[in-house]
């Protein structure tokens, strides 16, 4: 890879990245100029996105099936106790 | 009286997180006995550690760090699996991640898959998100617990760090390469 074109591991890194951060203004043009020419990273780009939707959905789900906050007396005042 | 105050602080910890550390520890271990013994030790760890406490992260965060490491524990032990074997586990992954690409970083396998292309019908299928589930338990533990960070608690990436006890820079490579475990592992499996 030449100084311009990064690889397509550290361009998907750098996707992952972009879903909770901002990037460094380099970083974010080096991205895009790999996605221009990167089919694979594209559509690596799209999957990655579904996957984070799926993951959220899926763990929305669990929460509000078993995520629901357990209250437990006992054990509060058993750890108090030894405190 | 400085013993006292400790003792006051933790007290006020417990009323205040032992609901959401419990919820957590028996979400992960699926044993009520096992979440309140695990929840019981953070506690009494961070006790006896107060004074390494000193205020740099949230009392919150603070207590999930000791948490997750005791339900990392628990994990090696339960399954008789040592601190090297989850290493090897890693290390696996790593380089099945690893060998998606070339020693260039160019994608080996520049095919990409159909089954990813109708996003409606994917999030609604009951056996997507069962697969999507198997593949979760197929991650190294340390990965799962941070995924389950990230989408189940919404936990920002510091608050993960200090958590996991993970650099910025290995954070986004464990996400990274949890990402790619999974996609490969969908692929492998959606028919």
């Amino acid at each position: 890879m030449n100084r311009i074109m990064m690889s397509c591991k550290k361009a998907t890194e750098l996707i992952e990245r972009k879903h909770d951060s901002k990037l460094s203004l380099k970083d974010g043009f080096q991205l895009n100029m790999h996605l221009l020419m990167c089919k694979t990273c594209i559509a690596y780009e799209k999957q990655s996105k579904l996957l984070n939707k799926a993951l959220s959905k899926f763990f929305q789900n669990k929460k509000a099936s078993e995520q629901e906050l357990l209250k437990n007396e006992e054990l509060k005042e058993k750890i108090i106790s030894k405190l | 009286m400085k013993e006292d105050v400790k003792r006051k602080t933790i007290k006020d910890w417990v009323i205040a997180y032992s609901d959401t550390l419990y919820t957590w520890a028996l979400n992960k271990t699926s044993s009520v006995e096992t979440a309140e013994d695990l929840v019981q030790e953070t506690f009494l760890v961070a006790f006896a550690s107060f004074d390494k406490f000193q205020n740099r992260s949230k009392p919150k965060t603070w207590l999930f760090s000791i948490l997750n490491n005791k339900i990392i524990d628990h994990y090696r032990k339960k399954s008789t699996i040592s601190e090297s074997i989850e290493q090897t586990a890693e290390q696996q992954a790593i380089r099945f991640t690893d060998s998606m690409f070339d020693t260039n970083g160019k994608w080996n396998s520049h095919e990409t898959n159909s089954i990813w292309d109708n996003e409606k019908h994917l999030l609604d299928d009951v056996d997507f998100n069962e697969i999507l589930k198997f593949c979760m338990g197929d991650l190294p533990e340390k990965w799962r617990i941070a995924i389950s960070s990230k989408y189940l608690l919404e936990r920002t990436p510091d608050e993960i760090c200090q958590e996991l006890g993970l650099t910025t820079t290995n954070y986004w490579q464990v996400i990274h390469r949890a990402k790619l475990l999974l996609k490969k592992c969908i692929e492998k499996h959606w028919k």
